[in-house]
């Protein structure tokens, strides 16, 4: 999980923004983009010293002026519940396909038939597999989590 | 030693215990989580560690992401090895107030310096807006 998409994940949440000039800025997040601009809703700004206040019901942060966010402990739990669920999906089904060979004939059929027409996974496949092999990056990995 | 280029010979370090210096001079020491291209650090379970002197403090801060232009250094942290240091641990109000007389002290000879420069005809900027890069 990248620094910037556990940030996307903490969208809706609250965070604590400091910036580079000391500043810093608690709120819950609206939205980021790929530059770490963010989006801040119900904001509390602090000064350098943390002597002065201001609220504000929004803000922008241009993502080249922050130090560094804090985000709560629970964020951390969301990702791994992502992975999971993301894991039954469309995501997962690569994933699959990709155990399936590591573990050699059994669990090939089920995702791996993929793209080889309606026949099953017998042993007259191999030939035509071996083509698909030469033609997957993907496939080496699958070997190698053989062993 | 195989060299791998830029942020991805990080790869092998994630999971692990980690101190980070950051350019503002704080001291953090997490679990490095994720890093990405422009070496933006996530750690887990995070203290801030304030050193004034023989003493230091750990003050818990939860996650952090970590704007990468802000790192100075990021070593790994050995768990195994017992730690044999002359620093003590204290508790978070006491290295607290030792940093507040730590940074009252150092402004009070800020002021005797730019006294004595003034009395001959110099003057610096002031050192206020350094970590406004």
């Amino acid at each position: 999980m990248l620094p910037l998409s556990l940030l996307k994940t903490a969208q809706n949440h609250p965070m604590l923004v400091e910036l580079k000039n000391g500043e810093t800025y608690n709120g819950h997040l609206v939205s980021c983009d790929n530059w770490m601009n963010i989006n801040l809703r119900e904001v509390i700004c602090t000064s350098r010293d943390g002597d002065k206040f201001w609220r504000m019901p929004e803000c922008y942060i241009r993502g080249s002026t922050i130090k560094y966010l804090r985000i709560p402990d629970e964020i951390i739990d969301m990702v791994k519940e992502e992975v999971v669920s993301k894991g039954r999906g469309r995501g997962g089904a690569q994933q699959n396909k990709q155990q399936g060979k590591g573990r050699g004939g059994t669990g090939r059929g089920l995702f791996g038939g993929r793209g080889r027409g309606m026949t099953g996974p017998g042993r007259g496949q191999q030939q035509q597999q071996q083509q698909q092999q030469d033609k997957k990056p993907g496939k080496p990995q699958g070997i190698k989590n053989q062993h | 030693m195989n060299y791998v280029p830029g942020t991805s010979s990080l790869i092998e370090d994630i999971d692990k215990k980690h101190l980070v210096l950051l350019r503002d001079g704080r001291t953090l020491i997490g679990y490095l989580r994720s890093i990405d291209q422009f070496a933006n650090l996530v750690f887990h379970q995070t203290v801030e560690r304030i050193h004034v002197g023989k003493k230091f403090g750990d003050i818990p801060r939860g996650i952090f992401i970590v704007r990468g232009e802000n790192v100075v250094l990021l070593g790994e942290i050995d768990v195994d090895r017992p730690c044999d240091t002359v620093l003590q641990q204290v508790s978070i109000e006491e290295i607290l107030e030792e940093q507040r007389l730590e940074q009252q002290a150092k402004q009070e000879t800020e002021k005797v310096k730019m006294q004595v420069l003034k009395d001959r005809g110099l003057s610096i900027p002031k050192a206020d807006n350094l970590d406004e890069y």
